[in-house]
């Protein structure tokens, strides 16, 4: 009785792990089916053209959703994304103006993003605080330091090569893609992997799962956290480049409720908000998804309200699938 | 598997076929971006556009008109998704109010390259790609607030000027000219404050407004907002005040529903007002005579009038007062 239950149980979660993985693809298959079915906007929805300007609107949130990922999969959350991209998109341009080159501009969004992720984690970490509180307080933080270092005001900075990352160039070919988008492909394989196979990948898991029991494993929790939010800062600085890059200025306004978004993308991806699961692959779909959404009620001329009625529910449904099978999990053991 | 998708692949090139035999007509697809959908501006826009369509059907040229703003409004990436969307789904021109004069000229030479011609309104765009500029002589406007505000303190006072947002082309031409006429015309008038902005939203006009009323509401004889929702943010802080009423002489821009019934109760003084309907509808206008190969006018002018409470009841000032949006919106 008891093996068989077992056994019940080890092909349920085998399922579930189907559709987790499954899952994402299978959304992003349906909305873009949803929009093919309109004869007057399938030549236009599915061209190459198109996808390229989809790929290249997904970017900044895809950038953010790298580092999200981390952090949600830890168990944490981050709601300063949004403030550290427009203060990254503000630092870069301010720093253009004062003549710096474009290799100076990507090391310097690196470390804005960065070292912002080090004081949260070190506070989240050292502290022992809630990382929602900690990045809700470094929300105001960031974005206020955005606003006053711009003087409340766009900073518009000179051409330079920052502007070529993410310009469709040719608007009516699939490639040349971006290089922005090319830049985000790498760095969803990198971390993919990093994920998977190395040590700090498998101590986010394990911070996720049980943290008491990550603890007790031996595993220093809070210097993994600081790491953590170090490591995704990266990604959220480099959101912010791309950001300074698609505005071709610095904006201080930019990217409120950005971070909204990314978590959404991120739990789309079959991610769980309680930690200890994700994938970078689902991530990137779900932000994909995303934009496939917004393209797609564009291009259908629905009204604004109804895009967002519609994200809403897909969300609710995201995350009420990852309920259930939590719960069919549990019951099954 | 791969029958399937042969299927499908015959789907599609029989709705292109389709699609193609359809345009062989005259029938265009106009896509019109504004830059927000809650204010009612932009319900005059919209319902000047759909006038067009209405018309120009009516000619035998059928319109396909898309209604569609950013979807988190004054968002600048979101404008420029929408403008990326439209050039992709190969609408037959774009009308654009830009948000920024820098972040859209990018969005609008793309749609020029995939042969999708703009035609940018209300807001200047520092580009000359697009087809025509059609908007109000904000300048203009500016100076005609500049001069009524004179006119009401008889030459002498301290006055402040509460900007909209930075990065606006139209609102900064309208602050320019008030300022000018004043420090050309009204020596004797004094600009206490004008290095404040209002932001986007009513909420935040309202919180800037209380403010500097806070600060100089005891020295202050006139005040000018250049355009809705700081004047209707401004005169609700001056009435919490007791300052309303002509008190303190406010001359805001646009008409909003609340700035005329405000001017009836006598709390604002005068008001500018840009004529939104026509622009909308010369927007589109412009936009179709250009696909049809005709010649346009680089830069068309939508006009602008001074409404105050003696001519706020003649007809032709009435229409803009109370555009017949009901007409032509449901």
């Amino acid at each position: 009785m008891q093996s068989s239950s077992k056994s019940n149980g080890q092909a349920l979660a085998r399922t579930w792990r189907l559709i987790n993985l499954a899952g994402p693809f299978l959304g992003l298959v349906l909305v873009v089916g949803l929009f093919s079915l309109s004869p007057s906007v399938r030549p236009y929805f599915l061209t190459g053209a198109n996808f390229k300007i989809i790929l290249t609107q997904t970017v900044i949130v895809a950038m953010g959703a790298l580092g999200m990922t981390l952090i949600i999969v830890s168990g944490g959350i981050d709601l300063s994304v949004g403030s550290v991209v427009a203060l990254t998109s503000v630092v870069g341009a301010t720093a253009l103006l004062k003549g710096s080159g474009a290799w100076g501009v990507v090391g310097l969004s690196i470390a804005v993003g960065a070292g912002i992720g080090l004081v949260n984690g070190l506070v989240i970490g050292g502290l022992r605080m809630m990382p929602f509180i900690v990045t809700l307080g470094m929300m105001g933080i960031a974005r206020g330091t955005a606003k006053w270092l711009s003087g409340n005001q766009t900073v518009n900075a000179p051409d330079s090569p920052i502007n070529g990352i993410m310009d469709l160039k040719d608007p009516t070919l699939l490639f040349p893609l971006p290089f922005g988008v090319w830049i985000t492909l790498g760095l969803a394989v990198l971390m993919a992997v990093v994920m998977r196979g190395t040590v700090f990948g498998r101590y986010i898991f394990a911070l996720g799962s049980n943290e008491n029991a990550a603890r007790l494993c031996g595993i220093r929790v809070n210097l993994q956290k600081v790491k953590i939010y170090c490591a995704a800062g990266i990604f959220f600085g480099l959101a912010g480049l791309m950001q300074l890059s698609r505005l071709t200025q610095g904006d201080p306004t930019v990217a409120i409720g950005l971070e909204l978004d990314i978590i959404a993308a991120v739990v789309i991806g079959g991610a769980s908000l309680s930690g200890g699961s994700g994938s970078i692959l689902g991530s990137m779909i779900g932000a994909l998804t995303m934009a496939v959404l917004r393209n797609g009620s564009n291009q259908m001329g629905w009204p604004t309200y109804m895009q967002e009625i519609i994200i809403g529910v897909v969300i609710i449904i995201a995350v009420g699938l990852d309920k259930l099978r939590q719960h069919t999990l549990k019951s099954g053991r | 598997m791969p029958a399937l998708s042969q299927r499908l692949l015959v789907v599609i090139l029989c709705f292109r076929a389709f699609f193609n035999a359809h345009t062989a007509e005259q029938s265009y697809t106009i896509a019109v971006i504004p830059k927000g959908t809650t204010h009612e501006f932009w319900k005059s826009v919209n319902a000047g556009a759909v006038k067009a369509q209405r018309e120009l059907t009516s000619q035998g040229t059928k319109i396909d008109l898309i209604w569609k703003g950013p979807l988190r409004e004054d968002d600048r990436d979101q404008q420029i998704q929408v403008v990326e969307n439209f050039m992709a789904r190969h609408a037959s021109a774009i009308v654009l109010a830009p948000l920024d004069s820098q972040a859209l000229v990018r969005p609008v030479r793309n749609a020029v390259q995939a042969k999708v011609p703009v035609v940018i309104i209300d807001s200047d765009l520092k580009s000359d790609e697009y087809v025509s500029f059609v908007a109000t002589d904000n300048y203009k406007g500016g100076q005609l607030a500049g001069d009524q505000m004179g006119k009401l303190l008889n030459g002498s006072g301290n006055v402040i000027l509460l900007r909209y947002a930075v990065g606006s082309a139209s609102t900064e031409a309208r602050e320019a000219g008030f300022v000018d006429v004043l420090k050309t015309k009204y020596p004797a008038i004094k600009l206490i404050s004008s290095d404040q902005h209002a932001g986007a939203t009513r909420e935040m006009a309202y919180q800037t407004s209380q403010n500097l009323l806070n600060r100089f509401g005891r020295e202050v004889n006139g005040i000018f907002c250049p355009c809705e929702p700081p004047t209707i943010a401004m005169t609700k802080a001056l009435r919490d005040l007791g300052l309303a009423g002509g008190k303190v002489k406010m001359v805001g821009f646009d008409a909003g529903s609340q700035s005329v019934l405000d001017m009836k109760n006598g709390d604002v003084q005068a008001l500018v007002v840009q004529n939104p309907l026509l622009m909308g509808y010369l927007g589109v206008v412009t936009a179709v005579k250009h696909l049809k190969g005709e010649k346009v006018e680089k830069r068309i002018d939508t006009g602008v009038v001074l409404v105050t409470p003696e001519n706020m009841n003649e007809p032709e000032i009435k229409d803009l007062l109370y555009p017949p949006l009901s007409r032509y919106l449901n």
